[in-house]
């Protein structure tokens, strides 16, 4: 399964048509996703960082703090230009842009982690 | 103290994110009938390049803290990397892009993306301004201690007013080119503004027949030697 957390309905919608046939859970903000944790572990989350509430480092750092979430594979998938950037110390695999982003590298995260 | 809000910066951020889901919306349109992927292809180019306008706006807004680093760039390497990606708008605008070196390849110094994005735009407005059935020209040449890059077009002559307050040091401004029907003038201000960052000057020429802009930058003497 897939978390992606974006507080953009429309943008959210489109990350998950790009994930085809995976099983997909959506979030408009870090703390839903947080509590939804609790239930039931995600491979991979798709992760936008300016949220309404807590932002998406707020939620990174979150995940880093806990044994069981820390390995979670997240891709950040912003507009802010976080090119050259080195998240990995936070279970950072991937950083998209959504300026420049296509469907085939979200499906490619998918394929590969799901 | 409260941080000042730079309010151009927040209305770039709020712009960029329906363009980026539009541009996400049109690659999503699966199994379109072959007459209409022209269509999406229109509506991936045009929001792929007002994103990349409203990025260059906010990169005005950060030019004073000085993050743009200066280093040697090769110009043939920029040139041909926006060469390359507007070919495909020219060729569906049914016009022409010529490009001509006739520099030695010497680096400048310059930023990269700065760079990029002026000769990015001076092309655009070449291909928006040219009449149809012409070519726009590329054209990179060195000027003493300096390479200038030169667009030239074939569309209306810029008006006089623009023309002086070019030549007298740029434009601080958006600037309506009011005998360039549909034109801001924001392409020219964003190259206007990245060129002064550069140190570089921008200038233009008119023709009877169009115009040239064009940027000149200091060259790199000491990378240059090992080119």
């Amino acid at each position: 399964m897939i978390f992606v957390i974006d507080d953009d309905e429309l943008m959210s919608r489109c990350i998950v048509r790009a994930c085809r046939d995976h099983e997909v859970k959506e979030f408009s903000n870090a703390i839903d996703a947080m509590k939804a944790l609790d239930e039931k572990m995600p491979n991979l989350v798709f992760l936008d960082i300016l949220l309404d509430g807590p932002d998406g480092f707020a939620l990174i750092n979150e995940m880093a703090s806990y044994t069981d979430t820390v390995k979670i594979p997240i891709v950040i998938v912003s507009s802010l230009d976080l090119e050259g950037k080195d998240l990995s110390p936070y279970g950072v695999i991937g950083i998209l842009s959504k300026d420049s982003m296509v469907p085939e590298e979200l499906l490619a995260y998918a394929n590969k982690y799901d | 103290m409260e941080s000042e809000v730079d309010g151009v910066l927040v209305a770039a951020h709020e712009l960029k994110a329906p363009l980026a889901v539009i541009r996400q919306l049109a690659f999503s349109l699966d199994e379109l009938a072959p007459q209409n992927e022209q269509i999406r292809s229109e509506m991936i180019q045009v929001s792929e390049r007002a994103i990349k306008q409203v990025n260059d706006l906010a990169k005005v807004r950060r030019l004073e803290d000085g993050l743009f680093v200066m280093e040697p760039v090769s110009v043939r390497a920029v040139c041909d990397d926006v060469s390359r990606e507007l070919i495909h708008l020219y060729g569906n605008e049914k016009k022409e892009l010529s490009v001509k070196y006739s520099n030695r390849a010497r680096l400048v110094t310059a930023n990269h993306d700065l760079l990029y994005s002026v000769v990015y735009n001076f092309l655009l407005n070449a291909m928006h301004y040219s009449n149809d059935e012409t070519k726009a020209e590329l054209l990179v040449h060195d000027a003493r201690e300096k390479v200038r890059i030169v667009v030239r077009d074939y569309g209306p002559a810029l008006p006089v007013a623009i023309w002086r307050r070019i030549r007298e040091g740029g434009l601080s401004e958006p600037t309506s080119i009011a005998m360039r029907s549909g034109s801001s003038g924001l392409g020219l201000y964003i190259a206007s503004e990245f060129s002064r960052y550069m140190h570089g000057k921008l200038g233009a020429v008119r023709h009877r027949d169009g115009t040239s802009f064009f940027v000149e930058l200091p060259v790199s003497k000491q990378a240059s030697l090992f080119v």
